[in-house]
């Protein structure tokens, strides 16, 4: 395995692991807000991702000014993107933390297991 | 626009909650009839396409209506339309009363979303169009507030959430080998990209994303739950509409993006069409079964509609013209015949609090339109001639034997026959037992529950008998798409 290359896309590769990191949370933890924290770092990973797709080694921002050569900007579309993400992440959250209050509200409690086995009323 | 409608709507429930349900219809209706208007200009080779703000494509976001988009628009709003005028009697007994704006306000979001979900050509907006029809899923079927809703909703929410964002980190890997986020400007662009692996594991990662959405089989256990215990209305909503976006999403990333003739990950693309393909066929043995040991109506509608969804796939990945066709044409007959299910299931629990199929005895004597638009569009799910189920499933079989995979064929033959299995054992109950109740009188639904749920049943009907409406352009379109 090439090392230096790996480590010159470092960003790709710490993006995969927290992915999968996140996806371990939500799978393997029991309680609810734990699942939601593993889900959000599921999301940073992949924002993590989207944006060094579009770095560039001393990138200017970019805007078409005097001195700055267009092979020097930074790509602008990842970066929108990640907002539009970020926008839409944060509304699952919100929609899965409202939630994770009602079922607290019904069941007492926010353990998956518990509720499974509370399932009929 | 129904967006706007959208927005305007929590306004006016504020002012007056009476006022909530004709506006919304309204705007069903004109996004209906602009749709509708569109009919015939687009077929298999010609596509109506609108670039937003005048951006050209590939920078700007185009708007582009093929053949496809334009299927699933119709299907969108027509199935729309009748399950927003069932919902106005409906939806008032099973969610509370300062809620009810709300639901409009969804029903009129997830309208919208899947309808730009169909119609665009820009892959970052067709993720977010995703998100957003896929979160007010999420709150439509929690909006009853019970335990069993909740836990449904954040079942189907976890899931849903790890397919989405799948779906966005297979858009960023497509971003990062071709530059470029409008589907067809990449499709070109993969042709010569000298990324192949990372445009390999993107498609993979999509096609599983999507399966999650669309409920295949090893991944559909969020299904059940949330379609069985959402309001009827949305649950025939969820079942016919929401479900195909998934469908969708594997159409649009298998056949526009990577598209079928592709010299560089054809191997790739075929194997992954190969295991969806059985996925697929386990989904249509298993939904049968799950459904027939099932005791709640709706839970076994749901789980059919898992072997449905199978079939589906079947169709679409058998990489045969016939076989492809059939797969359209049961998005339409499917999208009908369970809507009108769901929306009987709904009827038995408005009028009695109905959900176990032995109590059912006898209703077929005292609701004899409800019962009959069960039967036909049973016929429709099961595939009896002539109805519209039927054709999809002929055309299936006959694209299995177009290619010979004859292990399909079996297994679309037996899907049937356990569909048949139970759907006509709801049928038995409703007609042919508990006779002789004496001094029952016809109890019928109110008018507007009844009339969509008739249309329906009518248009599965309809559908099988004038299948040539449809079939020679679902065809036509099948073939281009396959280069054949």
């Amino acid at each position: 395995m090439n090392f230096s290359r790996m480590f010159h896309n470092l960003n790709y590769v710490v993006s995969a692991l927290l992915f999968l990191m996140g996806l371990y949370t939500v799978v393997v933890k029991p309680n609810l807000i734990k699942k939601l924290i593993g889900l959000n770092i599921m999301e940073t990973s992949v924002f993590l991702f989207i944006v060094s797709i579009g770095m560039v080694e001393g990138g200017e921002a970019p805007i078409v000014a005097e001195g700055v050569k267009s092979s020097q900007m930074v790509n602008p579309i990842p970066q929108a993107l990640i907002l539009t993400g970020i926008v839409v992440a944060v509304s699952t959250t919100a929609v899965a933390l409202s939630l994770c209050l009602k079922i607290h509200e019904r069941y007492g409690t926010l353990n998956a297991a518990e509720i499974l086995g509370r399932g009929e009323p | 626009m129904p967006l706007a409608f959208a927005a305007l709507c929590p306004i006016w429930g504020m002012w007056r909650r009476k006022a909530c349900f004709p506006w919304s219809l309204l705007g069903v209706a004109i996004t209906s009839f602009l749709v509708w208007s569109l009919i015939g200009k687009v077929n298999a080779s010609k596509v109506v396409a609108y670039n937003v703000s005048g951006w050209r494509p590939p920078w700007g976001i185009q708007i582009r209506i093929d053949y496809m988009g334009l299927l699933m628009a119709c299907l969108i709003t027509g199935v729309g339309l009748m399950l927003l005028i069932y919902s106005w009697r409906y939806i008032v007994s099973e969610i509370k009363e300062e809620r009810i704006p709300y639901y409009y306000t969804l029903y009129l979001l997830i309208f919208t979303a899947m309808l730009g979900f169909s119609i665009t050509s820009d892959l970052f907006n067709f993720f977010v169009f995703m998100e957003i029809f896929s979160i007010t899923s999420y709150a439509l079927v929690a909006i009853s507030g019970e335990r069993m809703a909740l836990r449904a909703a954040f079942k189907y929410l976890l899931m849903g959430a790890i397919s989405s964002l799948t779906v966005l980190f297979a858009i960023a890997f497509l971003y990062s080998a071709t530059g470029s986020l409008n589907m067809l400007d990449i499709s070109s662009r993969l042709k010569s990209t000298a990324y192949l692996p990372v445009a390999s594991v993107a498609l993979i990662l999509f096609i599983a994303a999507f399966a999650v959405k669309s409920a295949l089989f090893p991944v559909h256990v969020w299904l059940p739950d949330a379609h069985s215990i959402a309001p009827s209305p949305v649950s025939a909503l969820l079942s016919a509409l929401v479900i195909k976006m998934g469908v969708l999403g594997i159409f649009r990333i298998l056949f526009t993006v990577y598209g079928h003739s592709f010299s560089g990950l054809s191997s790739t693309w075929n194997s992954i069409a190969g295991v969806v393909a059985w996925a697929a066929a386990l989904s249509i043995i298993l939904g049968s079964v799950m459904a027939i040991i099932q005791r709640d109506l709706k839970i076994m509608i749901a789980y059919s509609s898992v072997s449905q969804i199978g079939y589906i796939l079947l169709g679409i990945t058998l990489i045969s013209t016939r076989g492809m066709a059939g797969g359209l044409y049961n998005i339409v007959a499917h999208a009908m015949g369970k809507a009108c299910l769901f929306l009987v299931a709904g009827i038995f629990i408005y009028k009695h609090g109905l959900r176990r199929i032995e109590n059912l005895r006898g209703i077929g004597r005292t609701m004899p339109v409800t019962a009959g638009a069960f039967a036909l569009a049973a016929l429709s799910i099961v595939g009896v001639p002539p109805s519209a189920g039927f054709v999809a499933k002929w055309y299936i079989l006959w694209g299995c034997f177009q290619e010979g995979q004859y292990a399909f064929v079996i297994v679309v033959l037996l899907g049937s026959l356990l569909s048949a299995v139970y759907c006509f054992r709801v049928v038995y109950y409703m007609f042919f037992t508990g006779a002789g109740r004496p001094g029952v009188g016809l109890d019928e639904a109110p008018f507007t529950m009844l009339a969509p749920t008739a249309i329906l049943s009518v248009g599965t009907l309809f559908f099988g008998i004038f299948a040539t409406l449809l079939l020679p352009s679902l065809n036509n379109a099948a073939r281009v798409l396959l280069l054949k």
